[in-house]
């Protein structure tokens, strides 16, 4: 394989570049010249299928969203601890079992205490 | 070793405690679960050095002390929250879940042997704060000072990281065992990767201890945070931190001494000299703990500069003194604010000292006492603490650095002694200020270990 | 520096110093939107930033040296990463609802 590269060996790529980012600038010239452009009040109001507009897009949301997904981030990384013991699951044996036991169990302690917080619960 | 498993698990115990009815049996759940921690510590201390997790973490009669500074400073700090009966808001369960497991981070940072323990230690200690800080939730001061730390506690763990993959990629290894052969085996010719890294990691550990100029956080989030936790921080962070750079700095590092010493003594003094001259312009007690104990910050780092014989000595017995001294502080500025409160929160100025020891002569005592430990007056431990961290300097012959620490203790003490001149001197309306007994009882003690080390500070060695 | 004998080839294609350097300039990029920006929700990001350049410079490290220990720190990083996230992001949101903005220029109730 050849590890020497030239400066010049990239102009292709820098060509690609360029060529793709002038497509979407001439695209996007273009179409706003060449499309008739009409404003009124009804067609800037954000289209709700003619139903009169309720309130701000950007109402509070409950905490509890914020809460599920949070939770869901540390729950989801704390697998890749998972990925060196299944790869080397042989190598590792009983020790390795018994520890990814208790630090699973470590786990569902922390999640019996968020199911015992009631932060799962929907209805309330 | 067993106070770490201890503590983790027993941590989980306490949150799981606080799904009962009664929250009145957390408080002693706690403090008994620090005593079982406690015995847990000096269970392996006959045993000599001791390596575990495949030499990530050592055990051995410094780490184990330094252990029991933290353990007994948590127990009475933990002893003042009261259960936190007076607050209808708080989650007793989960503040005193999270101290025990800062504390497990505090542990894993005293006894690091490896790059990956420090990195753990300090997120597990820095995490459970930032929530310690913010957990006044309706208070706007409590809030930012929870963004600010942890804004600033991220920022300094990112640097942190760099530094110790610098090292990593210098050396090859995150053992401090790894780093130190190397370092030897590499003096002659400097590995710069070795120099940034080092320097990375130093400066996020200085953002940790809050060492000018990385200081600047801490008089906001010490204001800001409730005076409970701010005493927590003030004492456990700052003796857990010191410990892991003078692991660090003595075991790793020591063959390259030359390298990161004049970089040290500069922040060294630049520290004692912001400390202490900006202590001097507060209005406010709580602010002024703020920059006393970023000045402290500064004494503790002239007996690391000077890395002599007698600095393992000088920083235990150093952080041991202040950590009293500063909960004694703590101890008497959060009844008397709640007392003087203005506008509904807490009147943490000078004025509310005013006139203390006429109708509260216990409370009065016990913060002159701890003034004059944190000033370095003789006859307190503070003095010897000074003493010590001087005389290892001497050792090293690093006089102008004693000729600045010196002369700002003089500044310190002008500070120190605003307080006690409001407490004594000043007229004020103080009602007698009703303490619980066992509040009293930690105070006292406090004090009179104080007093003792402070009249024989040869207890401590024989201690060792 | 100690070379390892087996590197795969398919690595040295890309020199270590590439990699250096790459992770240094996100790393100080990192550090400049923590610096200048008054967003908190951005600050954070450049945070998340410099913990990044970290990871990947970890990553080649241990690449070139065939020592898995650099790639466990990773992990370990992006562990600590999702718990600080969320301390981070529930502060964020505490903060929000108590004054409807995270401009850190707003939160000045702190002066000495």
């Amino acid at each position: 394989m050849n590890t020497n590269y030239l400066p010049s060996d990239f102009l292709p790529i820098i060509v690609q570049f360029v060529l793709a980012a002038a497509f979407i600038v001439v695209t996007m010239i273009v179409t706003h010249r060449i499309g008739p452009s009409r404003k009124s009040k009804a067609k800037d109001d954000p289209f709700e299928c003619g139903i009169e507009v309720v309130g701000n897009a950007r109402t509070p949301i409950s905490v509890k969203y914020f809460l599920v997904a949070i939770l869901f981030v540390l729950f989801d990384v704390e697998v890749i601890f998972m990925y060196p013991w299944a790869v080397n699951f042989k190598k590792l044996g009983m020790l390795g079992f018994i520890e990814m036991v208790l630090f699973m169990a470590l786990l569902l302690a922390g999640f019996y205490y968020i199911l015992r917080k009631g932060v799962l619960k929907w209805e309330e | 070793m067993y106070p770490i498993v201890l503590l983790s698990v027993l941590g989980i115990v306490v949150l799981y405690l606080g799904f009962l009815k009664s929250k009145s049996i957390l408080l002693p759940a706690t403090l008994l679960f620090l005593v079982v921690a406690m015995i847990g510590n000096f269970f392996e201390w006959n045993d000599g050095e001791l390596l575990y997790f495949k030499g990530m973490f050592a055990v051995n009669k410094l780490t184990l002390t330094f252990n029991a500074i933290v353990l007994f400073s948590a127990f009475m700090i933990v002893a003042m929250t009261q259960g936190f009966q007076d607050n209808e808001e708080a989650q007793p369960a989960e503040y005193f879940a999270l101290m025990l497991f800062s504390l497990v981070g505090a542990f894993m940072m005293i006894g690091f042997e490896n790059l990956i323990m420090l990195f753990l230690g300090v997120e597990i200690l820095s995490v459970a704060m930032y929530v310690l800080t913010g957990s006044d939730k309706r208070n706007l001061r409590s809030n930012e000072a929870a963004l600010k730390y942890f804004l600033m506690g991220a920022f300094a763990t990112g640097i942190m990281l760099f530094g110790i993959a610098l090292l990593y990629g210098a050396s090859g290894s995150f053992s401090l065992n790894g780093i130190e052969s190397f370092v030897t085996l590499n003096q002659r010719s400097p590995s710069y990767l070795l120099y940034a890294g080092l320097l990375l990691v130093l400066i996020g550990m200085l953002f940790k201890v809050s060492a000018a100029p990385f200081h600047f956080w801490t008089p906001d989030v010490y204001d800001g945070a409730p005076s409970i936790f701010t005493a927590f921080m003030a004492t456990i962070v700052k003796t857990a931190g010191f410990a892991a750079l003078f692991r660090l700095l003595s075991h790793s590092f020591s063959g390259i001494y030359d390298f990161w010493w004049p970089t040290l003594s500069i922040l060294t003094v630049l520290t004692l000299l912001v400390g202490n001259i900006i202590a001097v312009y507060q209005d406010s007690f709580k602010r002024m703990l703020a920059y006393s104990s970023i000045s402290h910050a500064g004494y503790l780092l002239i007996a690391l500069t000077s890395m002599t014989k007698q600095t393992e000595n000088a920083i235990l017995f150093y952080s041991m003194a202040y950590s009293f001294a500063t909960i004694c502080a703590f101890g008497v500025l959060i009844p008397v604010a709640r007392e003087k409160s203005l506008e509904g929160r807490p009147n943490e100025s000078y004025e509310a000292f005013n006139g203390l020891a006429k109708n509260n002569p216990l409370l009065a005592f016990v913060l002159t006492v701890s003034m004059l430990s944190l000033a370095g007056i003789p006859l307190t431990a503070g003095f010897w603490g000074k003493f010590f961290v001087f005389s290892s300097a001497v050792e090293r012959e690093l006089v102008w650095m004693i000729i600045v620490a010196v002369l700002m203790s003089a500044v310190g003490i002008y500070y120190y002694f605003r307080v006690i001149m409001a407490a004594y001197m000043k007229e004020g309306d103080t009602a007698t200020i009703r303490i619980a007994p066992f509040y009293k009882i930690v105070l006292i003690a406090a004090t009179l270990l104080t007093i003792l080390f402070g009249l024989a500070p040869g207890l401590f060695e024989a201690a060792m | 520096m100690i070379q390892p004998p087996a590197i795969p080839e398919i690595i040295q294609l890309i020199p270590l110093k590439s990699y250096l350097i790459l992770s240094t300039a996100l790393f100080v990029i990192g550090i400049i939107g923590v610096l200048t920006r008054r967003n908190a929700i951005v600050i954070f990001m450049s945070v998340e930033l410099m913990l990044n350049s970290v990871n990947l410079l970890l990553i080649a490290f241990s690449s070139y040296r065939s020592d898995p220990t650099g790639q466990v720190f990773v992990f370990f990083i992006m562990a600590v990463a999702a718990a600080e996230v969320a301390v981070g992001l529930a502060i964020i949101v505490m903060i929000y609802r108590n004054t409807r903005t995270i401009d850190i220029n707003f939160l000045k109730k702190l002066k000495g």
